[in-house]
C-alpha cells in the first residue's frame, strides 16, 4: 500500500459534506478520519494527532471556533493547520477564524479544486515548519556541541599551561624550525640562569650555551621524523657558567598553527656528580684488593713458595681465571664510563687508517693462532680523524670476539672500503651466528647472544656496549649482519671529515 | 743489574705482594713504607733507585708525599712512579702537572710489576 500523503481530520455535523470531503481526499491519496461532533473531533486529534485538519465552523453543542481553541489551548494538538469551513460569507468571522489560530478558511459551496490546492498548500507549509524546526533543533544541537568542545579546549588548555608552570621538570617551548624561544617555565629559568626576557625570541643557538649543535640538530631532525625524542643527554652552560646536565625529552607540538618544539628537560647534573664519584669510588675499592690478589696468586703459580699437588694447581687455575675475569669486567664498566662521560676522554688526531688495522691484527694474532683462526687482515691507507687508541680497542674487540666464535681451521677477515662520506670497516667470521631477534640487543650492555658465553668465552658483556659508545662519540655508525650458522659481519662507518664544533 | 725499589702505600697487602713480586721475578731489593713521612724519611737514608708511590693515602697523600720528596735535595733525583686505582682521563689529567716519571694503574700483577717498572724508566733489565 502507498503512504499517505497526508493523515487529514475532518470534522463537519453535515454527513453529506463529511461524505463529500472524505470521497475527495481518499481518492487524491490521502488518509481521512471524518467526525461529526466537536468534541468526538477533539479526542481524535489528541489520540492521534493528524497533518492537518479540516473543521466546521457551524456545529451544535462545540461549534467550529470553540474546538479550534480547545486544540490550540492542548499542546499535543496546538501546532496541527486547522482550515475552517463555512457557509457564512461574513468578514467577522473569517477574522475570528485567524484570531484563534486558524490557517484558512474555506467557504461553502466549495471547489473541489481549491479544497485540494489549500489542503497540499498547507500540508507543504506544515512540511516546511517542521523541516525547518528540525534544523533549528539539530543547529542548536551543534551550536551546544560546540561550546562543550571549546569548553573542553579551554580545560584542556588550562591543563596544559598548570603543568607547564608547575612541572618540576625545566621545560622551554621552542619554534621548530629555528629553535626561536617561545616560552620556558620557572624551572627552566632558574636552571639555566636566565631570566624569561633574555629568552624570547632568541634561539637555541645564540644563546651562549655551549651545547652541542649537531647533536641538537640531530634531535630536531630525529623528532620531525619520528615526532618524538626521548632523554637524549645533553650539556649546557648556565648563565653564570656552570656546565649542567640534563636529559632532554622533545615533542612536536602545534602553538597557534606554528610547529613548535617541546622541551621537556631532566635535570641529572648531581645524579652525574654522584655516579662518577661511585665509580671512583668502586674503582678504588675494587682495584687494590684485586691487585693483592691477583698478585697473590700470580706469586703461588710461580712454585717458589712451594710446589702444590695437581688438584691444588687447577684451584689455583679456576681462582686466576676467576680473577682476571672480574678485572676485565671492571675495566670494561670503567671503560664504558668513562666513554660515556663524554668528549674530555676522546683525543681525537689525524691518524693513519692502515696503520690502525694492522696493529689490531697483529694484537689480536696470538689469540688467533691458539684458536687456530687464520686472521685476513686488508688494510685501507687513508687519513681519518680520530682517537686511535679508542679505534684500535674497537677493532680488537670484534676481532676477538670474531675469534672467540669462530671454529678452529676457520678464517676471520677485517677489511676497509672508502665512499665519499665514509671509511666503511667490517669483521666478518663464519661463526655461529646471532639470531635476527638479537641483532640490535648485542650492542646493549650485557646482552650476549647465550647467556653462558660470558661464561665459556670469558667476555664481559660490555666489548660491544664499548664499541657502540666509541663509534657513536666519533660520529659514526655501528651494525651488524647474520645469518645463523653461516657467521656475522660487523660493519663500522666512520666519518672522514668530521665537522669540527 | 740489582736495583733497590722503596714502595710506600698505607695498605700491608698490597706492601707485601708487591715486594715478594720483585723479588721473586727481579731478585731485587725492597724496602717498604706504610706512610708519606715514613717513605720521605728512608728515601733520603737509603737512596733507593726508584719509589712506587701510592697516590691515596690517609694523611699524607701522594701529591703531599711526591711535594716533600721533590723539596728535599737529597731525593729530589730519584724517580718516583705514581700508583693509582682510578683511571678516568681527569685523574690522569690531575697529575700531568707533577713530574714524576710514569704512572702505574691498579690491578698490576706483581710478578709483572718490574718489567713496567723498566719500561717506564728506560732500564735495561
Amino acid at each position: 500500500m502507498r503512504q499517505p500523503k497526508g493523515d487529514i481530520l475532518v470534522i463537519d455535523d453535515t454527513p453529506e459534506n463529511l461524505q463529500l470531503l472524505a470521497t475527495l481526499l481518499t481518492t487524491q491519496g490521502y488518509k481521512v478520519r471524518s467526525v461529526t461532533k466537536g468534541s468526538t473531533g477533539c479526542r481524535a486529534a489528541q489520540a492521534a494527532p493528524p497533518d492537518l485538519i479540516l473543521l466546521d465552523v457551524n456545529m451544535p453543542e462545540m461549534n467550529g471556533y470553540e474546538v479550534c481553541q480547545h486544540l490550540k489551548a492542548d499542546s499535543q494538538t496546538q501546532d496541527i493547520p486547522v482550515i475552517f469551513i463555512s457557509a457564512h460569507e461574513d468578514v467577522l468571522d473569517k477574522v475570528k477564524a485567524f484570531a484563534i489560530g486558524g490557517v484558512d478558511y474555506i467557504t461553502k459551496p466549495f471547489q473541489v479544486e481549491e479544497v485540494l490546492a489549500r489542503v497540499e498548500h498547507h500540508l507543504t507549509i506544515q512540511r516546511l515548519q517542521r523541516q525547518l524546526q528540525n534544523q533549528n533543533q539539530r543547529l542548536q544541537q551543534e551550536v551546544q556541541e560546540r561550546e562543550l568542545a571549546l569548553q573542553a579546549l579551554q580545560q584542556a588548555e588550562e591543563k596544559f599551561a598548570k603543568a607547564f608552570r608547575s612541572s618540576p621538570n625545566p621545560i622551554a617551548i621552542t619554534t621548530l624550525a629555528e629553535g626561536r624561544f617561545i616560552d620556558a617555565n620557572a624551572n627552566f629559568l632558574r636552571i639555566t640562569g636566565y631570566p624569561l626576557a633574555e629568552l624570547i625570541g632568541q634561539t637555541v643557538l645564540e644563546l651562549d650555551t655551549g651545547l652541542d649543535r649537531i647533536a641538537y640538530a640531530k634531535a630536531i631532525a630525529d623528532l620531525q621524523t619520528t615526532g618524538v625524542v626521548h632523554n637524549q643527554e645533553f650539556e649546557f652552560r648556565t648563565k653564570t657558567g656552570q656546565t649542567r646536565t640534563v636529559l632532554l625529552s622533545i615533542e612536536q607540538i602545534e602553538l597557534a598553527g606554528v610547529p613548535c618544539a617541546l622541551n621537556i628537560a631532566n635535570d641529572i647534573t648531581e645524579r652525574k656528580q654522584l655516579e662518577n664519584e661511585f665509580i671512583s669510588l668502586v674503582s678504588h675499592e675494587l682495584r687494590t684488593p684485586l691487585t693483592s690478589l691477583m698478585g697473590a696468586l700470580d706469586l703461588l703459580a710461580t712454585g717458589q713458595l712451594g710446589s702444590l699437588t695437581p688438584q691444588g694447581q687447577r684451584v689455583l687455575e679456576i681462582a686466576t681465571n676467576s680473577t682476571e675475569r672480574l678485572i676485565r669486567l671492571i675495566n670494561d664498566i670503567l671503560d664504558l664510563e668513562r666513554i660515556k662521560a663524554g668528549k674530555i676522554s676522546l683525543q681525537k688526531v689525524d691518524c693513519n687508517a692502515a696503520e690502525l688495522i694492522t696493529q689490531a691484527g697483529e694484537a689480536m694474532q696470538g689469540m688467533a693462532t691458539q684458536a687456530k683462526i687464520s686472521l685476513a687482515i686488508e688494510p685501507m691507507a687513508v687519513t681519518l680523524n680520530a682517537d686511535p687508541d679508542c679505534i684500535l680497542q674497537t677493532l680488537t674487540n670484534l676481532l676477538s670476539n670474531a675469534i672467540k666464535f669462530s671454529e678452529p681451521g676457520g678464517i676471520v677477515r677485517l677489511s676497509a672500503e672508502l665512499t665519499s662520506e665514509w671509511l666503511h670497516l667490517q669483521v666478518q667470521d663464519h661463526g655461529r651466528g646471532i639470531p635476527t631477534d638479537k641483532l640490535h640487543s648485542i650492542f646493549e650492555r650485557f646482552q650476549q647472544v647465550d647467556a653462558s658465553d660470558s661464561r665459556k668465552k670469558g667476555g664481559t658483556g660490555l666489548g660491544l656496549a664499548i664499541c657502540r659508545s666509541i663509534v657513536n662519540l666519533h660520529g659514526g655508525k655501528i651494525w651488524v649482519e647474520s645469518v645463523l650458522s653461516q657467521g656475522s659481519t660487523f660493519h663500522i662507518q666512520l666519518p672522514l671529515n668530521l665537522e669540527e664544533p | 743489574m740489582t736495583k733497590c725499589i722503596l714502595i710506600i702505600d698505607d695498605e700491608e697487602d698490597i706492601r707485601d705482594i708487591t715486594q715478594l713480586g720483585l723479588e721473586m721475578s727481579m731478585g731485587w731489593r725492597v724496602l717498604t713504607a706504610s706512610s708519606g713521612q715514613k717513605g720521605i724519611a728512608i728515601a733520603a737514608a737509603e737512596q733507593p733507585d726508584a719509589i712506587l708511590l701510592d697516590v691515596m693515602m690517609p694523611d699524607m697523600d701522594g701529591r703531599m708525599t711526591f711535594a716533600g720528596l721533590q723539596a728535599n735535595p737529597q731525593t729530589q733525583n730519584i724517580p718516583v712512579i705514581l700508583v693509582t686505582a682510578k683511571i678516568q682521563a681527569s685523574d690522569q689529567e690531575s697529575f700531568a702537572d707533577l713530574a714524576v716519571a710514569g704512572i702505574l694503574t691498579k690491578p698490576y700483577r706483581a710478578m709483572n710489576v718490574a718489567e713496567q717498572i723498566c719500561k717506564i724508566l728506560a732500564w735495561t733489565a
